[in-house]
């Protein structure tokens, strides 16, 4: 199936106007920088998958307040899921865990944890930009923790295509960082 | 974990190494991304619209409106589409196998004892007895029924009385085998 060359801005229109196929194209481009960040906020999987869900119905919901003059829609869409996951942490607190502790921890603080947020949405969204071969060779190459013969064995690959096909996924993901997600 | 420069190699413009040096950084910092679970493969269902109550002098005229327009609907669909229609599904799982069998799994509306209707279409299998499995870890975890398929495309309705998010996917296998031959 050919990729859907329809920019993020124009899906969002759509969605405003009520277009489901619009909606589904966004959730493939996004679910899983939200579902990743709610991970990494909520931990617990159930919830951290809820709280996935109720971002896409709020994206839903408030696709006409998008205004592209504002920022680009990743930093949009990417604001609405961490309100959309703090409010869900409201709705439905964690029973099994009590109040925090008042001692420090060796866990990124406020900052940090935004910055990691971020970083990861931004790489995660651009991940779905690529064709899926390439695709493949970057999540092996970076968290299989296999090295480039290892992948070009598993793969049935030359060794050269690997390499050659990873060098050009990473170009791709460069210019995608650098153009609309940047 | 791969060495980038046995990716980039010795021939790279300095521009372009630092670029792609970049984007290593970027990818050991951003981590993996979580693989999406089958209830979360497809967007949810528009949240329906928001609740806004008449004003008190108004309700019974408004219910009664939707009550004349609910009945004229459900008359002109009854006559339209018969009476064994089914609501659009909430969710849909494409499923492939070996030799270009293909499925696709509509699951409906959870009801309030937790059971997911659904209905399986399947074509390119040989005729037979198949079960449809929910897994956990690659391996066979709830079974959510038996179905025969004839040749050509078979509809069948199941049911999977299970929360979904506990699985990561489906699977058809013979019945009494535990190899799938549609997997998704």
């Amino acid at each position: 199936m050919a990729p859907d060359s329809r920019t993020d801005v124009e899906l969002l229109r759509l969605i405003a106007e009520g277009d489901r196929p619009a909606f589904e194209e966004l959730y493939r481009r996004y679910a899983r920088s939200v579902l990743g960040m709610a991970l990494r906020r909520i931990g617990d999987r159930g919830r951290a998958e809820d709280a996935a869900q109720d971002t896409f119905a709020s994206v839903w919901r408030s696709a006409s307040r998008y205004d592209p003059s504002r920022g680009r829609p990743a930093s949009w869409l990417y604001a609405v899921a961490r309100n959309a996951i703090v409010d869900g942490l409201r709705r439905r607190p964690d029973p099994t865990v009590a109040d925090p502790p008042d001692i420090a921890t060796g866990d990124p603080g406020p900052a940090d944890a935004a910055e990691t947020d971020w970083v990861s949405w931004r790489v995660h969204r651009a991940l779905e930009t690529l064709p899926g071969n390439e695709r493949s060779l970057v999540e092996l190459a970076y968290w299989s923790g296999m090295s480039q013969s290892e992948i070009a064995e598993y793969l049935g690959l030359p060794l050269g295509t690997v390499k050659t096909r990873t060098r050009a996924a990473l170009g791709r993901l460069a210019n995608e960082l650098e153009g609309e997600l940047g | 974990m791969t060495d980038l420069n046995d990716i980039l190699g010795a021939e790279l413009e300095p521009s372009e190494r630092e670029r792609l040096e970049h984007v290593h950084t970027l990818l050991v910092q951003a981590g993996p991304p979580p693989e999406l679970p089958p209830a979360l493969e497809h967007a949810p269902a528009p949240p329906a619209a928001r609740v806004v109550p008449f004003p008190r002098r108004y309700r019974f005229t408004a219910l009664a409106a939707a009550a004349v327009a609910a009945c004229a609907l459900f008359g002109i669909g009854y006559l339209v589409g018969g009476a064994g229609g089914r609501t659009e599904p909430v969710r849909t799982v494409a499923m492939s196998g070996a030799s270009q069998a293909t499925a696709q799994l509509d699951l409906f509306e959870v009801d309030a004892a937790g059971n997911w209707p659904m209905e399986l279409r399947v074509a390119g299998l040989p005729a037979g007895r198949y079960e449809l499995w929910l897994t956990r870890d690659g391996k066979l975890a709830e079974t959510c029924g038996v179905f025969a398929v004839a040749d050509g495309e078979t509809t069948v309705p199941l049911n999977a009385p299970y929360s979904l998010k506990s699985f990561d996917g489906w699977v058809v296998v013979p019945s009494g085998d535990t190899t799938p031959v549609l997997t998704t």
